[in-house]
């Protein structure tokens, strides 16, 4: 069920009925919002649902083990349990059979005959997200940031909380579980929840979807049909395309999670308009970088133990990150160039200060770390490697050639995209003050007259959201 | 390392300003339920198309032959226009090439 569909609206006034019935009752509210997240996880596939089951009560067992025990060795032994466990889940469906590929490869580069069989296990949708809840909030636990959650309702709500459970953002426990401790009486913030509606529609319906099947899908299909014009403009077409696409699903998951009384946390803020490397992780995926940072790099070492550690650890944790995306060896290349990118910019980091001071030196650093960002895409959206190569060739040659598929409405579409990134900081806030002017029903009139005119202009069917499949 | 140092430094993705005036869950409920009556008005011609997708159950026959009376009826009613002029003029844009005649 994606959220630009009728079965979710169908689907969210049925939820919204049940909270508005449920409004004084709120371990009733709870239960229910559990029962419609399990219900909207099983619309791919009931049996997943069983998955994230056991996710969820390993973290909870976990959780409360490490909170009757006053043994530092036995609370990292669960620590440890526990998060071998979910990681444990997570190998299994989503990396054996990209083990299995590697393990045959390197069989046939030794010159050995025999292979061993894939599983071909189903990709449950969300693992990843559900994986690295389940895996904080033990974490948490252990390091004494978060109380032990002792209601099982709790812990299966933090879980599965369907407006992040299958994309994200992904909430900490230490931010999320004290939301569920009692019922909030702060107001719904309608004005911002349906001004991110709209925007996610239509940065998710028209930009990220005309991108995909106009552009960024021909070229990236045949790349040697094409000259290096259409090459670049199909780079930054994916750019922009991956952009919308799931800061637009976490802008309606923020939104519906706020119509259901609870706060998420941000998970963008303009990354392309970033000068440096390091600021564009800190604009992009948030909650993804922040998790890296907190659970992978500090454990690491972070930047603590020396510069030639702090190179290291910055590139163990991309390369995890890369593979955190998918199984695959591009994913992985696309984690080393970043890795690699953030060590290169440490590296020189006495020459280049923390922020170029001039307009020239802050145009040249946004060129040089948007064509960088541009470029490691490259490797993320090709099918893979040899595409990739055939791409990077073909982008220095037939420059004279038309452009075929980057015809004006794709360009349109590309400048739209980009332009979203440099408007003024506060700009969302300034938006939703004046809309509060605006009573709810006036609000709700003007939504579903602007999402009838996104359906209308966006083409027939949505397709997944790009995120989906991490 | 203390543990204020550890804490997740998280921002809400909903600024505090935008937080103190706002509704109460019965009014997300009409809200909701406005916003639904808007779409089904001025987007039914998505309508049928929905219904095709749905199983082949009773209901789901059921579903289809009331989606496609109800596309009718917006259709009669005029409420369908604004959808296929902006489908209209949406396709045009996309068909727009480069150093073709713009008009």
């Amino acid at each position: 069920m994606l959220f630009p569909t009728l079965d979710f609206l169908l689907f969210f006034l049925v939820v919204a009925v049940a909270m508005a019935l449920l409004d004084r009752h709120f371990r009733a509210k709870k239960a229910m919002l559990v029962g419609a997240s399990y219900f909207f996880y099983a619309q791919w596939d009931w049996r997943f649902c069983f998955l994230l089951a056991a996710s969820t009560t390993i973290s909870y067992v976990a959780g409360l083990l490490i909170g009757q025990s006053h043994d530092p060795g036995k609370r990292r032994l669960i620590l440890a349990t526990g998060v071998a466990l979910h990681l444990l889940i997570l190998g299994i469906f989503k990396y054996l059979d990209f083990l299995v590929l590697s393990a045959n490869q390197f069989a046939h580069l030794l010159g050995l005959q025999h292979e061993l069989p894939f599983v071909e296990i189903l990709l449950p949708v969300g693992i990843s997200f559900f994986t690295f809840h389940g895996i904080s909030y033990i974490t948490d636990v252990y390091r004494g940031d978060v109380a032990v959650c002792r209601a099982p309702l709790d812990m299966a709500l933090y879980m599965s909380f369907f407006p992040q459970l299958v994309a994200g953002p992904i909430v900490r426990a230490a931010y999320f579980l004290p939301q569920l401790a009692r019922p909030s009486h702060d107001p719904i913030p309608i004005a911002a929840a349906l001004l991110l509606i709209v925007g996610g529609m239509v940065k998710k319906v028209i930009i990220a979807n005309y991108l995909a099947t106009g552009l960024v899908d021909p070229v990236f299909a045949a790349p040697d049909n094409y000259g290096g014009s259409d090459l670049l403009l199909a780079i930054y077409a994916y750019a922009v395309q991956i952009y919308c696409d799931f800061s637009a699903y976490t802008d309606i998951a923020i939104a519906v999670a706020a119509l259901c009384g609870f706060r998420f946390p941000r998970n963008f803020n303009q990354p392309y308009r970033a000068l440096r490397l390091r600021e564009f992780w800190q604009r992009w995926h948030i909650s993804l970088s922040t998790w890296l940072r907190d659970y992978l790099y500090k454990p690491l070492g972070g930047n603590r133990h020396g510069r030639l550690n702090t190179y290291r650890n910055l590139m163990i944790t991309m390369l995890l990150g890369g593979i955190w995306h998918g199984a695959a060896w591009k994913f992985v290349m696309w984690g080393a160039l970043h890795g690699g990118g953030l060590a290169v910019e440490r590296m020189c980091q006495p020459w280049l200060g923390q922020h170029p001071a001039s307009p020239v030196g802050r145009i040249v650093s946004w060129l040089i770390v948007f064509h960088f960002v541009c470029f490691a895409w490259i490797f993320f959206r090709a099918e893979d490697f040899t595409v990739a190569a055939v791409f990077i060739a073909r982008l220095g040659v037939g420059w004279g050639e038309p452009l075929q598929q980057a015809q004006p409405a794709m360009v349109g579409l590309i400048v739209i995209g980009m332009a979203g990134q440099f408007l003024p900081p506060g700009s969302f806030e300034r938006a939703g003050l004046a809309l509060q002017r605006v009573p709810y029903w006036g609000l709700g009139a003007a939504t579903g007259l602007i999402l009838a005119a996104i359906n209308a202009l966006g083409p027939e069917g949505i397709a997944p959201f790009i995120y989906f499949r991490f | 390392m203390s543990r204020s140092e550890r804490a997740p430094l998280v921002t809400d993705a909903i600024p505090p300003a935008l937080r103190r005036r706002g509704i109460t869950q019965r009014q997300v409920f009409v809200t909701c339920l406005v916003v639904a009556l808007l779409v089904a008005l001025f987007a039914s011609r998505d309508t049928p198309g929905w219904a095709e997708r749905l199983g082949d159950t009773g209901l789901d026959h059921r579903l289809r032959d009331i989606a496609g009376a109800w596309d009718e009826t917006m259709e009669t009613l005029g409420l369908t226009a604004p959808h296929d002029r902006l489908r209209d003029a949406m396709q045009r844009a996309l068909d727009w090439q480069w150093g073709a005649d713009s008009r």
